[in-house]
């Protein structure tokens, strides 16, 4: 069967393709912008895309961001401490490996946060049950099933894979797929190493509904089976768009680096550059290659060696990447996050490594980020009982930011993805005022406050305007479809829009007084 | 705790502030209840298995369910001389074929080379050839068990380097693959697991944590059955091992020789008796059954099923023909339920196509390189865990590969290309699929043929809407009097029709 007799009969069955609220993609935006340049840009900062680099093995955190004036860091790591003349400063204690000089420049830049002493409390030091409580977002003693970016994208498409939105909601470029991914009713993404091969691997033979599934759904093997329908109907939905996007997209403005993460990174820059609207971006070594409890580093210089290669590959890729994007235009859309299921212990082993640890940094960047340091320098003497760091932030107060600042979820929300509420503890990671009325302020028409956003049932909105003139307030949604609209008494400026009939998502305000227009969003949760 | 508990439980509790977050965590908790084990004919509602043995014997499905879980070979022929039987002198069968071990490559017992790159590197595809040839010829059930543990003790060539300690490390797994005791005991001074986890590495004073963690966590207990302070407890009596040639030896004078308590003995222990005490444990017990329950019935064990079954290992101490004549003989075993209950793994569909089909003489290069496509290298798994299994081996990308892979196979191509199979001696072949289907009876009625073919080839019954789509798509327009095999278009339609059902999602299930 080809795709286009499979999309046939995936509509005779009831099957959907359809487009979700809260998601718009390039060619939306540009009709709805309609030539406003201003507008337009804020409709795509909505667009935003999170890129998670997973680190497996356990990331060496002390050989990461390095505490050089801590006499205790070198008398535990006699063999594999980063000198401090080798180290690149970070501020007067602390320092960067020198392989990451690239996530160095981003830091300078203000674009690059540095976390420190992230894990969460009773760390566990197994790999597998490490990362399945990173990708999970549970506590140390529950044993999930899904992932926190899965259920966020469920979020987004309730109905998901039953009915698909336009573009897929995650992509994990590889060949597998991650657990953080996984939403209650299978993975809310797809995944695929490289855009040509999967369009030719999806579209070169047969399909799946050339024989009617059986009657029975329920039994193990009936749930199994739909299990893998659903996965094959997004694969023959999207290689379509994902090579669409790649094809259209150009080349790279920059040269990545020929390693693994370079060349990962290299696709997801081409598809975001050709449009996909993908929310989140996965990738990952392949292996548990940040695992060194031997042969760390070289045992003649403690700065090259496995470690210090691997995270010259992380840093020279997404040095090149975050270059791509912005020679793009696209660097304010784009955030990247890393993280590792732990760091390693305090003290080396005897093998020139270091055995699982606990607490570790992590890096959030972009343009859009808060640039900085953000927590306490690791505490070399106040160990636990093992020998390793205690916690400084939790991983759950990161994605929180990220769920909060950077997706603009509201905490109910962020609150069902992350089980508790960790809003309070959220680390102020990402501007907010992308996405602010002030850098599309009109003199003419100014919206002084929008309030409550996110909404339940009603939203006031206070607006600065002559008092000569015309003047309303319109709530659109993301495809342009007004839907309130409201005459403003200039004298006050005060008008009140009732919501209570709208469903849950992010609208359009518009602000018009006389010719002069201001735009912002509402968001409406609950 | 059940369900039911838990929820009593959670709303008992008396911090009204928190009650947002405990729905949550009531969501989550369903969220993770497995989704599998319901109660059936053979399972009650406290989640206890029947493990009474059938006395029925056994019909053409039971007889391919047998074969497609315990064999990579589910055979017409061989399925067909199974029916009649019962499921215990079925697995008497199945445990008792006469297997030599294969010869190890001419290298085996070479000194292992770490200068020249492409001399070692020259040894890894021989390596894999090696496997996969004993694994494609021999229909055994030892050679699942070679697989399942070596998912289990994983390592990867590329870490441990030497071919010849790779060798060695399969030997071992093949020959001991029934005395779970014995391969898990020699396994601590094997040569490719002391360089895979740095035991070799690991000396008095300075301890390497890598081994004594995998040890407890993946070898033998599984996590929650052993603390942090066992792992760096276990860690200091594993010193001692270096590699000399292609062996493991173990010096006394460099193990930690000093007092230690281990699950809560403490005395002088040596790594002999870290595995004494592991063994003792009935987590370990657990452990092993939880192993071949997910690889041989069901991918979503239940507590009370595990247990049943660790008994049962504990009381044959790790006897692994005796545990699994119990399994493989249940009621539970062959019960509804379970049929096509599991994702076929790589080697599972691809070593089992070619022999259904008759073609276990294809390229082992081929074979090789799309086991490494499907994600399942032979000797390359991604982590110490091994490969996941179940829905990892399913993704956007690997499910339409195997379709591929599987399509093109029936047609003699390689996959998704019109490049021609090529057989292990070099020469072009297509598996011969009249031959294939002259083996089934009543070959000259389409219905039959289309019954016979996906009785062999699915898990589950076909429903009469599916065979007749089948039907449709082998006759191809003509109609159903006019099939004859011996005419020169039933090649074609044969082809058509087993493209069909290697397609179907059904298809990578067993």
């Amino acid at each position: 069967m080809n795709r286009r007799k499979f999309l046939r009969s995936a509509g005779a069955t009831g099957l959907a393709v359809a487009t979700l609220p809260t998601i718009i993609d390039s060619f939306t935006v540009k009709a709805f912008a309609g030539g406003d340049p201003r507008l337009q840009q804020l409709l795509e900062s909505q667009d935003r895309v999170l890129v998670l680099i997973q680190m497996p093995g356990g990331n060496d955190g002390l050989n990461t961001i390095i505490p050089y004036t801590d006499p205790v860091y070198y008398n535990s790591r006699p063999t594999i401490g980063i000198p401090k003349s080798r180290a690149l400063r970070l501020n007067d204690t602390l320092g960067w490996h020198p392989a990451l000089a690239g996530m160095r420049n981003l830091f300078e830049e203000g674009s690059l946060a540095v976390v420190q002493g992230v894990t969460y409390p009773n760390p566990d030091r197994s790999h597998f049950r490490g990362s399945d409580i990173w990708l999970t977002a549970t506590d140390a003693d529950v044993f999930g099933s899904t992932g926190w970016v899965g259920r966020y994208l469920q979020t987004l498409a309730p109905n998901y894979p039953t009915v698909l939105p336009e573009h897929p909601l995650a992509v994990q470029i590889g060949t597998s797929t991650s657990l953080g991914l996984l939403g209650s009713s299978g993975p809310m993404g797809i995944s695929f190493r490289d855009p040509d091969e999967f369009y030719r691997l999806v579209n070169a033979g047969g399909g799946i509904e050339e024989v009617p599934s059986g009657t029975q759904t329920d039994t193990p093997a009936g749930r199994e089976a739909a299990f893998m329908r659903n996965i094959a109907r997004s694969a023959d939905v999207y290689a379509t768009i994902v090579k669409q996007a790649n094809d259209s997209a150009g080349s790279p403005s920059v040269t990545y680096p020929t390693t693994d993460i370079g060349a990962k990174l290299r696709v997801v820059s081409q598809l975001v550059a050709g449009g996909l609207t993908s929310r989140i971006f996965l990738i990952s070594w392949t292996g548990n290659n940040f695992d060194t409890h031997a042969d760390q580093t070289s045992s003649s210089d403690p700065t090259l060696g496995a470690h210090a290669a691997l995270l010259g590959e992380l840093s020279g890729a997404v040095s090149a990447f975050m270059e791509d994007m912005k020679n793009k235009g696209l660097a304010e859309k784009i955030s990247g996050m890393t993280f590792s299921e732990f760091g390693r212990r305090v003290a080396e082993n005897g093998s020139v490594g270091t055995d699982h640890g606990t607490a570790a940094p992590l890096f959030v960047f972009g343009k859009n980020v808060n640039g900085g340091l953000y927590g306490k320098n690791p505490n070399l003497t106040d160990l636990d009982d093992r020998g390793d760091l205690l916690m400084e932030n939790d991983y759950r107060d990161i994605y929180a930011s990220v769920l909060l600042q950077w997706f603009g979820a509201s905490t109910t929300k962020a609150q069902d993805v992350l089980f508790t509420d960790h809003s309070a503890n959220a680390l102020p990671l990402f501007k907010t005022e992308a996405v602010s009325v002030k850098d599309y302020n009109s003199s003419a028409a100014t919206i002084v406050s929008v309030g409550p956003n996110p909404a339940t049932d009603h939203v006031v909105v206070r607006t600065r305007i002559d008092v000569n003139a015309t003047a309303s307030v319109t709530l659109s949604d993301l495809r342009g479809r007004e839907l309130r609209s409201l005459a403003l008494d200039s004298w006050s400026g005060v008008g009140t829009i009732d919501v209570q009939t709208l469903p849950s998502g992010t609208y359009l305000l518009t602000l018009k007084a006389d010719r002069a227009t201001t735009h912002t969003f509402v968001n409406i949760s609950r | 705790m059940n369900a039911d508990d838990f929820l009593a439980a959670v709303f008992d509790m008396k911090e009204p502030r928190k009650k947002v977050n405990l729905i949550a965590k009531v969501r989550m908790f369903r969220l993770l209840k497995p989704a599998d084990n319901r109660p059936s004919h053979t399972r009650n509602r406290l989640g206890m298995i029947n493990l009474a043995q059938r006395a029925t014997p056994l019909t053409f499905e039971d007889a391919v369910h047998l074969l497609r879980r315990t064999t990579f070979h589910p055979t017409w022929a061989a399925a067909s001389a199974l029916v009649g039987k019962t499921p215990a002198e079925a697995v008497q069968a199945l445990l008792n074929v006469v297997e030599s071990p294969p010869e190890p490559p001419s290298w085996a017992n070479t000194q292992p080379e770490f200068t020249d790159f492409a001399a070692a590197a020259r040894l890894w595809p021989e390596l894999q050839q090696w496997w996969i040839e004993r694994a494609i010829t021999l229909p055994s059930l030892r050679e699942r068990l070679v697989l399942l543990w070596h998912n289990t003790f994983s390592t990867d060539y590329m870490t441990v380097y030497a071919g010849q300690w790779m060798v060695k490390q399969s030997q071992l797994i093949r020959a001991q693959a029934f005395d779970f005791k014995t391969l898990a005991s020699t396994m601590v001074s094997n040569p490719a697991i002391l360089q895979y986890l740095n035991g070799n590495q690991s000396i008095k004073g300075n301890p390497n944590e890598n081994f004594a963690r995998e040890w407890f966590e993946l070898f033998t207990l599984g996590v929650g059955n052993y603390s942090e302070a066992d792992v760096v407890e276990a860690a200091r009596a594993f010193t001692g091992w270096r590699i000399s040639g292609n062996d493991g030896v173990y010096n006394r004078g460099f193990a930690d020789l000093g007092q230690k308590t281990i699950l809560g003995q403490t005395g002088a222990w040596e790594w002999g008796d870290v595995v004494r005490i592991t063994f003792e444990q009935d987590a370990c017990a657990r452990w092993v059954a939880r192993k071949l329950f997910m690889a041989f019935v069901e991918f979503y064990p239940n507590a009370e099923a595990i247990q049943q079954i660790g008994d049962i290992v504990k009381q044959n101490a790790f006897d692994m023909k005796a545990v699994l004549r119990i399994l493989l003989t249940s009621e539970h075993f062959y019960d509804a339920s379970i049929r096509g209950a599991l994702i076929k793994s790589p080697a599972e569909l691809i070593i089992g196509l070619s022999s259904t089909l008759q073609a276990t003489h294809v390229n082992r290069t081929y074979v090789i390189a799309s086991m490494m496509r499907l994600t399942q290298e032979p000797f390359y798994p991604p982590t110490v865990e091994g490969w996941k299994g179940h829905h990892a081996w399913i993704t956007s990308s690997t499910f339409p590969q195997r379709q591929r892979y599987a399509e093109s196979f029936v047609d003699g191509r390689q996959t998704g290309s019109s490049s021609k199979l090529m057989d292990k001696t070099g020469k072009i072949f297509a598996p011969d699929v009249v031959a294939f289907i002259r083996q089934l009876p009543n070959n000259n009625d389409a219905k039959k043929v289309v019954e016979n073919v996906a009785k062999l080839m699915l898990p589950v019954p076909t429903t009469q809407a599916q065979r007749d789509v089948l039907l449709e798509i082998m006759l191809a327009g003509a109609q159903v009097y006019e099939w004859d095999i011996d005419l020169p278009s039933a090649v074609q339609r044969v082809k058509f029709l087993l493209q069909a059902i290697v397609r179907m999602p059904e298809y990578q299930l067993m």
